[in-house]
């Protein structure tokens, strides 16, 4: 089969995974009370409670419930289960949902959760938009942490295959084995309890970032005050400091990357005090990822080292650390890169548990405020899940399409 | 093929003894031993396991308090209990503890004799460095100001640490584990809790595992073994799971079914003279846990699918598979005793290594607020209790106004133990693959 053909079948497989992943989220947003769907379709209830969760509802859009019967008589309610279209059959509904999935209409912030409650911006506003605004944050975390685990694994993945079963190879398999082991909630909390008490001792409460010309204090909780935006974030004393460019401390303009956003307006210290603040968060999730990534590269490594052309490479003369680099290493990148490439989707799905432990802004800090029990935020919830599944297809069909690119011998089909 | 470090391994053709010839699965797992018994880190890791097994059937055969059951009041630390003689318990107005009447237990600690200066106190949820005690048999003015009465205070067994300003690590109450985990003022057993946190664990985790394995096992050998429409619809289906973000999918499903079960109306019904309302089995104190158990098996087959249908692939087109057709066995025997039971070999790594991270998802689900996944939120489990710790410390930093003490045992215990597991379990699971696939042993 000719790669076109298979780029092209790989791509028209992407709608029916979509819409099965998409299924499962329906039946499971069909399930909820009417009152959370209308919640997480337009951001704030009806004025009255006429189905929520009472044991009979008197609207005609449960009609078709036998336990939930009787007449509508709240003509918002109506309007809203109307346009929500809930009075239809469920494969109607179901059909209108696949539209709204692929259209970007992936429901509401909701009034009064906490995800409007922080991100004052975001209240009622349609869930991808506030999903986009707050993509740049978690992508610029994603990009340091790739970086690091590309200069990390690729090497001592390499040099652990080549020295097979030696005390390096045994070291750094346990050194990636307790990446595994150590939850990242445990270890980020460890780290920033070893920031909070490096830091603290020398200006007693108070700890001033160098790099905020302002002079504006960290604070005492060192997680309160951790946000990308420099010495701003979403501190609301500071709030009112934040310069044009970064609207409500948080959405940066142009480009919308905070990072970059500092650097094309002269805030040179804004930027490497975020960078700065990346840096921690980004180790923490590099640490976690080598450990996955280091066993791919020294195993197929281990394969091309085995190959007929390294061993007349050998042969002809060629020192052995251009065989490494060179012959055997280009080689052994094609998983590699396969492998990175869905890691890099999963980053981009957010970090719940690093965001919130170092009070990062970004997709995953949102979801982590969307799943407080009692304050659930439907809407935040079902579109990150939307969100993650597009990421994860999308990657999965790039990587096979990159990896058939890369390797001519994989039999396409 | 011959190769050097095969030589002595007990193979499938040595000599064959007199009476029944070895079955070849107990041959293969007779080389198995032979390669991991050679593997030093994964022996270290299997003996860390075998510990932890011995610990959680000790801890279930063991009748100390079911749930590491929290305490509300310092009664425990009873006089025999107690590491030094100047805290002396026998004060207490309240007699002796019990758990039935936690609400009622409320005393004023005093003491007989002025508190070493470097001892460790805990006041009102809080643990502080300061005596609050001035002298004799008089009540703590701030314990009596805290919302919680409780006051206990720790001798300082061990010489503190290099001062830091405000905060300082503290020695650990030796003698009893017993510590405060929550800043409400409740008190865990982490003794205790460590104990239940070994058996728990491991039954959470390998129920997971077990259920999506199984499940998977099943999807998986009948998609390969039948091939054709079938494999593709199965397949699809496992494409479809496999995009599905596990953590997420808890998450949601959790979300969903929280806020679902109380809309839902159970009619209430009676048995045998005894009524059960409708709420009996919604409000079930353990169906968050069967919701968590359930909601992870879900997400989890699908890699145990394509694993076994790879493996199945390659197996149903050996010699022998078709040996058995010709002689005469059915799809279904051919499938039960010749195909599964010789693609099984890579689950039991993938399911060891998968073993090792339900602890550690569980804690994030727990460290994001899930608290009320689990019976009480108290429910020893290692992931729990160290994402428990986590929250405590951070929300004790927050607060801490005077100077405190940071209770760095409540989180170095169970995250140790947690360690322990998972890398433990990593390399028995690096071991058995090493000891399974023959192209990775020369």
């Amino acid at each position: 089969m000719k790669l076109a053909t298979y780029v092209a079948r790989r791509i028209a497989l992407f709608f029916p995974t979509i819409i099965g992943v998409m299924t499962i989220t329906f039946v499971l947003l069909a399930a909820l009370p009417v009152q959370d769907q209308l919640i997480a379709r337009f951001g704030f209830p009806p004025r009255q409670d006429p189905c929520g969760y009472a044991k009979s509802c008197p609207c005609s859009v449960l009609d078709r419930n036998p336990k939930l019967t009787g007449t509508c008589n709240n003509p918002l309610f109506t309007r809203l289960t109307n346009k929500l279209h809930l009075n239809r059959p469920y494969e109607v509904q179901w059909a209108f949902y696949m539209e709204n999935t692929f259209t970007f209409q992936w429901g509401t912030v909701s009034n009064n959760s906490e995800v409007a409650q922080t991100y004052a911006f975001s209240k009622g506003e349609p869930v991808s938009k506030f999903l986009g605004q707050m993509m740049p944050y978690t992508l610029e975390l994603a990009i340091l942490s790739l970086a690091i685990i590309l200069l990390v694994a690729i090497p001592l993945g390499n040099l652990s295959a080549v020295n097979r079963n030696r005390p390096i190879d045994q070291a750094s398999r346990v050194v990636s084995f307790s990446g595994f082991a150590i939850p990242p909630f445990l270890l980020g909390s460890l780290v920033v309890f070893g920031a909070f008490y490096l830091l603290l001792p020398h200006t007693g409460y108070l700890v001033t970032s160098p790099w905020c010309p302002t002079g504006e204090p960290l604070q005492n909780e060192i997680w309160k005050s951790w946000p990308s935006a420099g010495c701003y974030g979403n501190n609301v004393e500071v709030a009112t400091l934040c310069p044009s460019w970064l609207s409500g401390c948080l959405l940066s303009h142009p480009t919308g990357f905070p990072t970059v956003d500092a650097v094309l307006h002269g805030y040179y210290w804004v930027a490497a005090d975020t960078l700065l603040r990346m840096i921690l968060p980004a180790l923490v999730i590099a640490y976690g990822a080598i450990a996955g990534l280091l066993r791919f590269v020294r195993n197929s490594m281990l394969e091309v080292m085995n190959l007929d052309y390294v061993r007349t490479a050998r042969a002809k003369g060629v020192p052995e650390r251009e065989v490494v680099n060179r012959h055997a290493g280009r080689n052994s990148l094609n998983v590699t890169v396969t492998v990175l490439g869905l890691t890099f989707a999963f980053f981009l799905g957010g970090f719940p548990v690093i965001e919130d432990v170092f009070q990062l802004e970004g997709i995953g800090r949102a979801l982590a405020l969307a799943v407080i029990p009692g304050y659930f935020d439907f809407g935040v919830i079902f579109g990150s899940t939307i969100l993650f599944t597009y990421l994860v297809v999308a990657a999965n069909i790039i990587v096979d399409v990159l990896y058939a690119y890369l390797d001519p011998r994989v039999r396409l089909g | 093929m011959v190769d050097d470090s095969d030589v002595g391994a007990p193979t499938a053709t040595a000599p064959v003894r007199r009476g029944r010839r070895p079955s070849p699965r107990i041959a293969q797992m007779k080389r198995t031993w032979y390669f991991l018994r050679r593997n030093t880190l994964a022996m270290i890791g299997l003996s860390v396991l075998v510990i932890i097994a011995l610990v959680a059937m000790y801890a279930a055969t063991t009748p100390i308090s079911w749930l590491a059951m929290p305490f509300y009041c310092a009664a425990n630390y009873g006089p025999d209990q107690t590491t030094s003689g100047w805290y002396n318990s026998s004060t207490h107005t309240d007699g002796p503890f019990n758990a039935t009447s936690v609400a009622s237990c409320h005393y004023i600690c005093t003491y007989e004799v002025v508190p070493p200066p470097n001892a460790a106190h805990f006041c009102g949820g809080l643990w502080y460095k300061t005596p609050f005690i001035l002298s004799g048999h008089n009540a703590s003015t701030d314990c009596e100001q805290a919302t919680y009465a409780t006051c206990v205070s720790y001798p300082a067994v061990i010489a503190p640490t290099v001062n830091l300003a405000t905060l300082n690590a503290g020695p650990m109450p030796l003698g009893s584990l017993a510590t405060q985990i929550d800043s409400t003022g409740a008190f865990f057993n982490l003794y205790n809790g460590m104990l239940r946190g070994a058996d728990w664990s491991l039954i959470i985790s390998v129920s997971i595992v077990g259920i999506g394995a199984s499940l998977g096992l099943l999807v998986g050998a009948t998609a390969g073994f039948l091939g054709g429409a079938v494999d593709d619809a199965l397949m699809r289906l496992v494409d479809i799971f496999l995009s599905i973000p596990v953590l997420l999918f808890v998450i949601v499903l959790i979300a969903v079914i929280t806020t679902t079960i109380h809309a839902v109306a159970i009619p209430g019904f009676t048995i045998l003279g005894h009524h059960f309302n409708q709420y009996i089995l919604v409000d079930s104190t353990w169906t968050p846990l069967f919701t968590l158990i359930l909601g992870f098996a879900a997400v989890w087959w699908p890699f145990y699918a394509r694993l076994i249908r790879g493996q199945v692939l390659v197996v149903r087109e050996q010699k022998y598979v078709e040996a058995a057709r010709a002689s005469g066995a059915g799809k279904a025997r051919i499938l039960f005793n010749h195909i599964i039971p010789n693609s099984v070999y890579p689950m039991f790594i993938q399911f060891s290594l998968d073993v090792g991270t339900i602890p550690l998802l569980i804690g994030g689900l727990v460290y994001l607020g899930f608290i009320n996944l689990f019976p009480s939120a108290y429910f020893p489990e290692w992931g729990a209790i160290s994402a428990t710790s986590v929250l405590d410390i951070q929300s004790m930093l927050e607060s801490c106004q005077v100077q405190c003490v940071v209770p760095w045992w409540q989180l170095f215990f169970p995250g140790l133990a947690l360690f322990l597991y998972a890398v433990s379990v990593n390399l028995l699971s690096d071991g058995l693959r090493d000891a399974l696939d023959p192209r990775l042993r020369r």
